[in-house]
Protein backbone atom coordinates (compact mmCIF):
# COMPACT_ATOMS: atom_id res chain seq x y z
CA UNK A 1 0.00 0.00 0.00
CA UNK A 2 1.22 3.69 -1.05
CA UNK A 3 2.20 5.79 1.82
CA UNK A 4 0.10 9.28 1.79
CA UNK A 5 2.03 12.36 1.32
CA UNK A 6 0.37 15.23 1.61
CA UNK A 7 1.72 17.79 -0.97
CA UNK A 8 1.98 20.92 0.69
CA UNK A 9 -0.09 23.04 -1.35
CA UNK A 10 -3.05 20.32 -1.43
CA UNK A 11 -2.66 18.75 2.03
CA UNK A 12 -5.26 16.25 2.70
CA UNK A 13 -7.90 16.41 4.93
CA UNK A 14 -6.76 16.33 9.05
CA UNK A 15 -7.03 13.79 11.79
CA UNK A 16 -8.70 16.68 13.82
CA UNK A 17 -11.42 17.91 10.68
CA UNK A 18 -12.41 13.86 10.62
CA UNK A 19 -12.80 12.89 13.81
CA UNK A 20 -15.29 16.76 14.16
CA UNK A 21 -16.97 15.58 11.46
CA UNK A 22 -17.78 11.81 12.74
CA UNK A 23 -18.67 13.51 16.25
CA UNK A 24 -20.92 15.83 14.99
CA UNK A 25 -22.57 13.04 12.80
CA UNK A 26 -22.72 10.92 16.33
CA UNK A 27 -24.65 13.73 18.01
CA UNK A 28 -27.20 14.07 15.24
CA UNK A 29 -27.70 10.49 15.26
CA UNK A 30 -28.92 10.87 18.86
CA UNK A 31 -30.84 13.73 18.68
CA UNK A 32 -32.50 11.55 15.89
CA UNK A 33 -32.95 8.87 18.19
CA UNK A 34 -34.15 11.42 20.57
CA UNK A 35 -36.62 12.64 18.57
CA UNK A 36 -38.51 9.41 17.52
CA UNK A 37 -38.24 8.33 21.65
CA UNK A 38 -40.03 11.69 22.27
CA UNK A 39 -42.73 11.35 19.91
CA UNK A 40 -44.00 8.02 20.91
CA UNK A 41 -47.52 7.60 22.74
CA UNK A 42 -48.97 5.69 26.00
CA UNK A 43 -50.86 3.50 23.28
CA UNK A 44 -48.10 3.25 21.06
CA UNK A 45 -46.50 -0.60 20.94
CA UNK A 46 -43.35 -0.88 23.54
CA UNK A 47 -41.29 -2.48 20.41
CA UNK A 48 -41.86 -0.13 17.55
CA UNK A 49 -40.65 -2.52 14.96
CA UNK A 50 -44.26 -4.58 15.53
CA UNK A 51 -46.75 -1.38 15.43
CA UNK A 52 -47.64 -1.43 11.62
CA UNK A 53 -45.26 -3.73 10.26
CA UNK A 54 -47.43 -3.65 6.72
CA UNK A 55 -46.68 -7.01 6.29
CA UNK A 56 -49.20 -10.40 6.57
CA UNK A 57 -47.93 -13.34 9.09
CA UNK A 58 -45.63 -11.35 11.07
CA UNK A 59 -44.33 -13.49 13.76
CA UNK A 60 -46.89 -16.37 15.12
CA UNK A 61 -49.11 -15.59 12.47
CA UNK A 62 -51.55 -16.90 10.72
CA UNK A 63 -53.35 -18.68 13.68
CA UNK A 64 -57.45 -18.74 14.00
CA UNK A 65 -59.34 -15.84 14.98
CA UNK A 66 -61.99 -16.35 17.38
CA UNK A 67 -65.49 -15.07 17.36
CA UNK A 68 -66.47 -11.78 18.04
CA UNK A 69 -70.07 -12.25 18.44
CA UNK A 70 -71.94 -14.45 17.48
CA UNK A 71 -71.49 -14.49 13.86
CA UNK A 72 -68.50 -12.48 13.21
CA UNK A 73 -65.51 -13.35 11.72
CA UNK A 74 -68.02 -15.39 9.58
CA UNK A 75 -66.02 -17.90 6.76
CA UNK A 76 -65.85 -16.66 3.33
CA UNK A 77 -65.49 -13.10 3.72
CA UNK A 78 -62.62 -10.74 5.54
CA UNK A 79 -63.38 -9.05 8.76
CA UNK A 80 -61.60 -6.24 10.78
CA UNK A 81 -61.19 -6.09 14.07
CA UNK A 82 -60.88 -2.55 15.45
CA UNK A 83 -59.85 -2.70 19.39
CA UNK A 84 -60.60 0.89 20.47
CA UNK A 85 -60.98 2.80 24.18
CA UNK A 86 -63.88 4.04 24.98
CA UNK A 87 -62.88 8.23 24.87
CA UNK A 88 -61.74 7.39 21.14
CA UNK A 89 -64.87 5.30 20.49
CA UNK A 90 -66.71 8.65 18.26
CA UNK A 91 -63.84 9.14 16.42
CA UNK A 92 -63.45 5.33 14.98
CA UNK A 93 -66.92 5.24 14.31
CA UNK A 94 -67.06 8.93 12.44
CA UNK A 95 -64.13 7.85 10.58
CA UNK A 96 -65.12 4.14 9.46
CA UNK A 97 -68.46 5.56 7.30
CA UNK A 98 -65.64 7.62 5.06
CA UNK A 99 -63.90 4.21 3.73
CA UNK A 100 -64.36 0.90 1.49
CA UNK A 101 -63.39 -0.91 4.57
CA UNK A 102 -67.53 -1.73 5.40
CA UNK A 103 -68.04 -2.72 2.08
CA UNK A 104 -64.87 -4.82 1.53
CA UNK A 105 -65.07 -7.17 4.69
CA UNK A 106 -66.76 -7.37 7.94
CA UNK A 107 -66.21 -4.44 10.44
CA UNK A 108 -66.31 -5.21 14.16
CA UNK A 109 -64.93 -2.89 16.57
CA UNK A 110 -64.32 -4.19 20.39
CA UNK A 111 -64.21 -1.33 23.29
CA UNK A 112 -63.68 -1.86 27.10
CA UNK A 113 -66.21 0.63 27.75
CA UNK A 114 -69.88 0.91 27.05
CA UNK A 115 -71.20 0.11 23.91
CA UNK A 116 -72.49 3.06 21.53
CA UNK A 117 -74.06 3.46 17.95
CA UNK A 118 -71.37 3.45 15.71
CA UNK A 119 -72.89 3.94 11.81
CA UNK A 120 -74.26 0.45 11.38
CA UNK A 121 -70.47 -1.18 12.50
CA UNK A 122 -71.26 -3.68 15.03
CA UNK A 123 -70.04 -2.91 18.91
CA UNK A 124 -68.68 -5.31 21.34
CA UNK A 125 -68.15 -4.83 24.66
CA UNK A 126 -65.19 -6.16 26.50
CA UNK A 127 -64.46 -4.74 29.73
CA UNK A 128 -61.32 -7.16 30.59
CA UNK A 129 -59.97 -7.07 27.21
CA UNK A 130 -60.19 -10.67 26.45
CA UNK A 131 -60.60 -10.85 23.21
CA UNK A 132 -57.45 -8.50 22.67
CA UNK A 133 -56.18 -11.33 24.69
CA UNK A 134 -57.48 -13.38 22.49
CA UNK A 135 -56.49 -12.02 18.93
CA UNK A 136 -52.52 -11.79 20.34
CA UNK A 137 -52.86 -8.39 20.82
CA UNK A 138 -50.02 -6.18 22.13
CA UNK A 139 -49.78 -4.50 25.38
CA UNK A 140 -49.21 -0.53 25.05
CA UNK A 141 -46.70 1.26 26.65
CA UNK A 142 -49.33 2.41 29.00
CA UNK A 143 -50.35 -0.86 30.06
CA UNK A 144 -53.92 -0.14 29.65
CA UNK A 145 -55.98 -1.86 26.65
CA UNK A 146 -55.12 -1.99 23.19
CA UNK A 147 -55.61 0.24 20.42
CA UNK A 148 -55.34 -1.16 16.70
CA UNK A 149 -56.81 -3.58 14.81
CA UNK A 150 -56.62 -7.28 13.38
CA UNK A 151 -56.96 -8.77 9.97
CA UNK A 152 -58.65 -11.96 9.69
CA UNK A 153 -58.96 -13.58 6.29
CA UNK A 154 -61.60 -15.61 4.50
CA UNK A 155 -60.45 -18.77 5.82
CA UNK A 156 -60.95 -17.46 9.39
CA UNK A 157 -57.32 -16.39 10.12
CA UNK A 158 -55.80 -13.76 11.72
CA UNK A 159 -53.16 -12.54 9.23
CA UNK A 160 -52.23 -9.10 10.55
CA UNK A 161 -52.40 -7.23 14.02
CA UNK A 162 -51.15 -4.18 15.31
CA UNK A 163 -51.15 -1.63 17.56
CA UNK A 164 -52.35 1.74 15.45
CA UNK A 165 -53.28 4.90 18.12
CA UNK A 166 -53.69 7.13 14.99
CA UNK A 167 -56.99 7.44 13.11
CA UNK A 168 -55.65 8.44 10.28
CA UNK A 169 -53.54 5.02 9.11
CA UNK A 170 -57.26 3.74 8.09
CA UNK A 171 -55.65 3.56 4.52
CA UNK A 172 -53.01 1.21 5.57
CA UNK A 173 -55.89 -1.06 6.50
CA UNK A 174 -57.25 -0.98 3.10
CA UNK A 175 -54.07 -1.70 1.87
CA UNK A 176 -53.60 -4.49 4.28
CA UNK A 177 -56.88 -6.26 3.13
CA UNK A 178 -55.59 -5.85 -0.61
CA UNK A 179 -52.59 -8.01 0.01
CA UNK A 180 -54.93 -10.83 1.57
CA UNK B 1 -9.75 36.59 -7.80
CA UNK B 2 -9.49 33.83 -6.22
CA UNK B 3 -12.42 34.22 -3.88
CA UNK B 4 -13.64 35.16 -7.00
CA UNK B 5 -12.92 31.69 -8.48
CA UNK B 6 -14.13 29.79 -5.59
CA UNK B 7 -17.69 31.14 -5.13
CA UNK B 8 -19.25 29.62 -7.86
CA UNK B 9 -17.27 26.11 -6.66
CA UNK B 10 -18.63 26.87 -2.91
CA UNK B 11 -22.37 27.83 -4.58
CA UNK B 12 -22.08 24.26 -6.57
CA UNK B 13 -21.21 22.68 -3.07
CA UNK B 14 -23.88 24.62 -1.50
CA UNK B 15 -26.49 23.50 -3.93
CA UNK B 16 -26.16 19.96 -3.56
CA UNK B 17 -25.90 19.61 -0.09
CA UNK B 18 -28.87 21.52 -0.06
CA UNK B 19 -30.40 19.86 -2.11
CA UNK B 20 -29.65 16.17 -0.17
CA UNK B 21 -30.51 18.16 3.50
CA UNK B 22 -34.02 19.01 1.52
CA UNK B 23 -34.79 15.26 0.52
CA UNK B 24 -34.60 14.42 3.79
CA UNK B 25 -36.05 16.40 5.73
CA UNK B 26 -38.73 15.57 3.12
CA UNK B 27 -38.50 12.20 3.73
CA UNK B 28 -38.74 12.70 7.46
CA UNK B 29 -41.84 14.95 6.84
CA UNK B 30 -43.65 12.14 4.93
CA UNK B 31 -42.89 9.60 7.89
CA UNK B 32 -43.86 11.82 10.43
CA UNK B 33 -47.26 12.39 8.94
CA UNK B 34 -47.68 8.52 8.91
CA UNK B 35 -46.51 8.31 12.42
CA UNK B 36 -43.69 6.06 11.24
CA UNK B 37 -40.74 7.95 12.39
CA UNK B 38 -38.84 4.54 13.61
CA UNK B 39 -38.90 3.52 10.09
CA UNK B 40 -37.72 6.39 8.76
CA UNK B 41 -34.75 6.19 11.30
CA UNK B 42 -34.13 2.84 10.32
CA UNK B 43 -34.06 2.83 6.62
CA UNK B 44 -32.20 6.15 6.83
CA UNK B 45 -29.52 4.25 9.11
CA UNK B 46 -29.42 1.55 7.28
CA UNK B 47 -29.37 3.35 3.51
CA UNK B 48 -26.57 5.51 4.91
CA UNK B 49 -24.40 2.85 6.16
CA UNK B 50 -24.90 0.89 2.82
CA UNK B 51 -23.95 3.84 1.32
CA UNK B 52 -20.72 4.75 3.20
CA UNK B 53 -19.07 1.32 2.65
CA UNK B 54 -19.59 1.58 -1.02
CA UNK B 55 -17.98 5.31 -0.54
CA UNK B 56 -15.16 4.05 0.91
CA UNK B 57 -14.63 1.27 -1.48
CA UNK B 58 -14.85 3.47 -4.16
CA UNK B 59 -12.41 6.02 -2.63
CA UNK B 60 -9.90 3.94 -1.83
CA UNK B 61 -9.93 2.65 -5.15
CA UNK B 62 -9.58 5.81 -6.97
CA UNK B 63 -7.54 7.51 -4.30
CA UNK B 64 -9.53 10.35 -4.01
CA UNK B 65 -12.95 11.27 -1.88
CA UNK B 66 -16.22 10.41 -3.87
CA UNK B 67 -18.10 13.12 -5.14
CA UNK B 68 -21.29 14.87 -3.47
CA UNK B 69 -21.00 12.71 -0.76
CA UNK B 70 -24.23 14.13 1.15
CA UNK B 71 -25.88 12.39 -2.20
CA UNK B 72 -24.40 8.70 -1.45
CA UNK B 73 -26.56 8.59 1.80
CA UNK B 74 -29.76 10.03 0.49
CA UNK B 75 -29.90 7.88 -2.55
CA UNK B 76 -29.09 4.70 0.03
CA UNK B 77 -32.15 5.95 1.85
CA UNK B 78 -34.16 5.91 -0.91
CA UNK B 79 -33.36 2.22 -1.60
CA UNK B 80 -34.03 0.99 1.57
CA UNK B 81 -37.43 2.86 1.81
CA UNK B 82 -38.55 1.92 -1.93
CA UNK B 83 -41.08 -0.35 -0.44
CA UNK B 84 -43.00 2.22 1.67
CA UNK B 85 -42.88 4.07 -1.80
CA UNK B 86 -44.86 0.68 -2.95
CA UNK B 87 -47.26 1.22 0.11
CA UNK B 88 -48.30 4.26 -0.60
CA UNK B 89 -49.22 3.33 -3.98
CA UNK B 90 -51.33 0.39 -2.31
CA UNK B 91 -48.99 -2.38 -2.09
CA UNK B 92 -48.38 -3.99 0.97
CA UNK B 93 -44.91 -5.00 2.38
CA UNK B 94 -44.00 -8.68 1.66
CA UNK B 95 -40.65 -10.84 2.40
CA UNK B 96 -38.87 -10.52 -0.44
CA UNK B 97 -38.88 -6.70 -0.27
CA UNK B 98 -35.77 -7.41 2.09
CA UNK B 99 -33.86 -7.04 -0.98
CA UNK B 100 -34.28 -3.34 -0.74
CA UNK B 101 -31.35 -3.19 1.70
CA UNK B 102 -33.28 -5.66 4.28
CA UNK B 103 -36.68 -3.20 4.15
CA UNK B 104 -38.50 -5.53 6.73
CA UNK B 105 -35.68 -7.72 8.30
CA UNK B 106 -34.09 -4.43 9.31
CA UNK B 107 -36.35 -3.21 11.96
CA UNK B 108 -35.97 -6.61 14.09
CA UNK B 109 -32.21 -6.26 15.06
CA UNK B 110 -31.47 -6.94 18.21
CA UNK B 111 -31.04 -3.26 19.67
CA UNK B 112 -33.31 -1.52 16.95
CA UNK B 113 -32.28 1.69 15.66
CA UNK B 114 -29.46 2.15 18.08
CA UNK B 115 -28.19 -0.86 16.71
CA UNK B 116 -28.40 0.92 13.00
CA UNK B 117 -27.21 3.60 14.23
CA UNK B 118 -23.52 2.21 15.57
CA UNK B 119 -23.68 0.82 12.35
CA UNK B 120 -23.74 3.96 10.81
CA UNK B 121 -21.11 5.28 12.42
CA UNK B 122 -19.04 2.64 12.18
CA UNK B 123 -19.03 2.68 8.62
CA UNK B 124 -18.78 6.82 8.40
CA UNK B 125 -15.95 5.85 10.61
CA UNK B 126 -14.09 3.72 7.71
CA UNK B 127 -15.11 6.49 5.23
CA UNK B 128 -13.36 9.20 6.84
CA UNK B 129 -10.49 6.33 7.76
CA UNK B 130 -9.90 6.06 4.05
CA UNK B 131 -10.25 9.76 3.46
CA UNK B 132 -7.33 9.89 5.90
CA UNK B 133 -5.09 7.79 3.56
CA UNK B 134 -6.34 9.24 0.10
CA UNK B 135 -5.38 12.60 -1.44
CA UNK B 136 -8.07 15.26 -1.31
CA UNK B 137 -7.23 16.57 -4.86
Amino acid sequence: MRAHIPRPDHPGPSWRGLVAVWLVAAAACAVLLGVVQAFRGPADDPDPAYERPGVLDLGMLPAPAPMVTARLPRPGRPAVVFFERPGRLAALCGALPGTELTTSAEVVVVTTGPTAGCGGVPVVADPLARIAKAYGMRIPIDGGPPVGYAVVDRSGLIRYRTLAPELSELYEVSVILGAL
Amino acid sequence: MTAQRSLPAGLRLCLWCVAAIVVEIGLYLSYRGHDARFHYVTHLFVGASAAMVIMALVAWRRRRPVAYPLVWPVLGHLVAMFPDFLFSAGIAHYWWMDVFLGHLSTHFVPGRNVTWAVVFLGALGAYLAVLARVDVN
